[in-house]
């Protein structure tokens, strides 16, 4: 019973080349471009600041542009004299510049100068003034052994796994995957549909086939596919766009059969509640986008607020992204970790299964 | 009214002979009873036909006797099994031919009869030998790869019986199996079911055409608001309810000479347009002499056709087709 009908639901759905287009070539596509929009953005606001440097005093003034360098915040431009950094600054064409004099020497009165361009506002220009003054100080007094006035560290807990993120495909992958993942439940509830229309039905319940085997043979076929949906989601991700994944791949792959029952079961639920392919597409398809929109499939949960974090609960995405995100942006995140989004996934699968069940009216 | 006749008792028939037995089976849908309560027996090897106009509760019947649709009352048994406490065993038995078409366009009609004979644990190669012998009593064994949504009415039609006899059913039921198809497809599937019956096959054929019934049954319920109004052979049908009225065709306001002719003579007559129907009797003269006193003009009187037709008429006062 289950294999004819999983090859029989095979056979029909590839004959309707829209399935493919849902659920495979549709989340590519919005995988692609915003992970590309989203990556361009990151490498512009990741750009170290060019600030352009007159060295006139040889290995000390090196000291001091090395330390420019590796501290990530400015890319070092050099200068070929003291009046180019002027020129430079006062044309705008730099906001900092840095003239390192011959008779650098700051234990004695002479130091080097910072310029800054009077057009930025005081909140880029202090920061860049102290930036600047903070790493030629440490670079020039490495050796004094100064005190801490202020130690620095990350807080404790209350860190997002998004903090992490090293690249923007570990946001846009999991979010079209689950978004276009629960899309198998429209297919499914089609079915359904189609099974009625076309009085299919009438004649699998007239056949020595209990109506509880029918529906998990129904059922099973869309549970398989939209687990190879988000797979091949995933494994797209991975391979064609770079992402890193940095937890397990077996609790993954458990989280990712969890999100294929839950949006099967939500099939069964939505053609329990509709009957005719119209009510189905319309009714259908408005839910899963709203549902995707609350669990955050769209825009990340975590950037919400407070209310809409705690609203993205009632929805078996918003527990989903939760365990992937933590999956594939957390390094070494394994099955203890995701044990609640598993269990959340699986039991929503649960809850749309009984109340499927119990309004699905099988005889008609 | 003249409650169902056929039970087993009758003509001597053994019980075990019963292929299918409905013992007041019945169907309400809410407040509104679709099948009153329904006695029938079908015996081995017979065409039966069940014959009534569209809303006759024909198909909710079958439905419950296949166990498509949970009766309200009474109970079905196929081939000795129970629909409900015996439900594998008697669907088995038994192979249904909806009145819609029940078939997935998107696959060849292979396919179809592949899954369909697998729901009925058919596999290799008796399946196949099965899909075979189903496709050359359609008459589509050149079209077997060929998708089902390229096919005429007819064609799918004939599917739609092949994914019936897949497994073999002890009991092939039939529902309005000619609905809008071509005369050729209709004359292949008349062919088909006797050839059928011809193998040991038994039948249950539910039509609303009177035609199809009289041409092709041994015997015949006929349906009418849920309930089976009349049953037995055609001959007994039509010694009962049909042969030997007269049929008046009249030329003038109906309403008023039927009434004319009724005040006169009480002959139990019915009237469908411009004729006026009388059961036998001895005398016709004073009704005849009524409609002529009227003013109007008889046009034309005749022996009735003894037909299924009449049966009905004289059973419901209506004709089968403005029933
Ligand atoms: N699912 C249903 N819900 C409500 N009423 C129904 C349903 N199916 C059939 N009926 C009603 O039952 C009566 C008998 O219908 P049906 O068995 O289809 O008649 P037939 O097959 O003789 O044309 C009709 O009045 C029909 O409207
Ligand atoms: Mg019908």
């Amino acid at each position: 019973m289950l294999i004819p009908t999983l090859r029989k639901e095979i056979q029909l759905l590839r004959r309707d080349p829209r399935v493919l287009v849902r659920l495979i070539v549709l989340p590519v596509l919005f995988i692609a471009i915003f992970g590309y929009v989203f990556n361009t953005d990151n490498s512009k606001q990741h750009e170290a600041r060019p600030i352009t440097v007159w060295n006139g005093a040889g290995g000390n003034g090196e000291l001091i542009t090395r330390a420019l360098d590796a501290s990530q915040m400015f890319a070092v431009v050099p200068a070929a004299t003291a009046r180019a950094v002027e020129d430079q600054v006062a044309g705008h064409q730099t906001a900092v510049g840095l003239i390192v004099p011959p008779d650098f020497d700051p234990m004695h009165g002479h130091p080097a100068t910072l310029l800054l361009d009077p057009r930025e506002p005081p909140q880029v220009a202090g920061p860049l003034r102290g930036a600047v003054v903070g790493v030629v100080t440490r670079a020039v007094l490495r050796e004094a052994a100064l005190p801490d006035v202020v130690a620095v560290r990350a807080p404790i807990g209350a860190t997002s796994t998004l903090d992490e993120l090293s690249s923007a495909f570990q946001l846009t992958v999991p979010g079209n995957a689950v978004l276009f993942g629960f899309f198998i439940a429209l297919t499914c509830a089609l079915s359904f549909a189609e099974e009625r229309r076309s009085g299919t039905w009438r004649r699998l319940l007239a056949s020595p086939v209990s109506t509880w085997q029918l529906l998990f043979a129904k059922l099973v076929p869309y549970i398989a596919l939209g687990t190879l949906q988000v797979g091949l989601l995933f494994a797209i991700g991975a391979f064609g766009f770079g992402m890193p994944i940095g937890g397990s791949l077996p609790a993954l792959a458990v989280l990712t059969v969890g999100v294929a029952c839950s949006a099967t079961a939500l099939g069964l639920l939505i053609a329990s509640l509709s009957s005719t392919e119209k009510q189905i597409s319309s009714l259908g398809s408005v839910l899963i986008m709203i549902m995707g929109l609350v669990g955050g499939a769209m825009f990340p949960r975590a950037l919400m607020p407070h209310v809409m974090q705690q609203v993205g609960l009632f929805v078996p995405h918003g527990w989903a992204l939760d365990g992937y995100y933590q999956l594939i942006v957390g390094k070494g995140t394994g099955f203890a970790d995701v044990a609640k989004p598993i269990a959340a996934v699986y039991g929503f699968a649960v809850l749309f299964t009984v109340i499927g069940v119990r309004r699905f009216r099988f005889d008609q | 009214m003249n409650r169902d006749n056929a039970g087993p008792g009758q003509n001597g028939a053994a019980a075990s002979d019963a292929v299918l037995e409905l013992v007041g089976l019945g169907k309400d849908y809410g407040a509104r009873t679709a099948v009153q309560a329904i006695d029938l027996v079908i015996r081995r090897g017979e065409i039966f036909g069940l014959l009534g106009p569209n809303g006759a509760g024909k198909t909710t019947t079958i439905s419950m006797a296949c166990g498509v649709v949970p009766p309200s009352r009474g109970t079905a048994r196929i081939a000795g099994h129970d629909i409900r406490s015996d439900a594998f065993a008697a669907k088995r038995a038994i192979g249904l031919v909806p009145q819609d078409l029940a078939l997935y366009d998107d696959l060849s009609p292979r396919q179809n009869l592949a899954f369909f004979g697998q729901l009925y644990g058919l596999t290799g190669a008796e399946l196949a030998r099965r899909i075979d012998w189903a496709l050359g009593v359609a008459g589509l064994g050149d079209r077997a790869g060929d998708l089902v949504k390229t096919f005429s009415g007819g064609m799918k039609r004939r599917l739609n019986l092949a994914a019936g006899l897949i497994h073999q059913p002890t009991l092939l039921v039939l529902d309005e199996p000619t609905v809008g198809v071509d005369p050729q497809s209709r004359r292949h599937i008349f062919d088909s079911i006797r050839a059928l019956q011809a193998r040991g096959m038994t039948i249950l054929y539910t039509s609303h055409y009177m035609e199809e019934v009289e041409e092709l049954c041994d015997r015949v319920a006929i349906m009418d608001a849920g309930a089976v109004v009349a049953s037995g052979t055609l001959a007994e049908l039509r010694a009962q309810h049909g042969a030997g009225g007269l049929e008046v065709e009249i030329d003038g306001d109906g309403d008023a000479i039927a009434a004319a002719a009724a005040a006169a003579a009480p002959l139990g007559g019915t009237r469908t347009g411009a004729v006026l129907r009388f059961e036998p009797r001895p005398a016709y003269a004073p009704a005849l002499a009524a409609i002529e006193a009227t003013g109007a003009q008889i046009k034309r009187i005749g022996a009735q056709r003894a037909d299924l037709e009449t049966v009905f008429l004289a059973l419901t006062g209506r004709g089968l087709r403005d029933a």
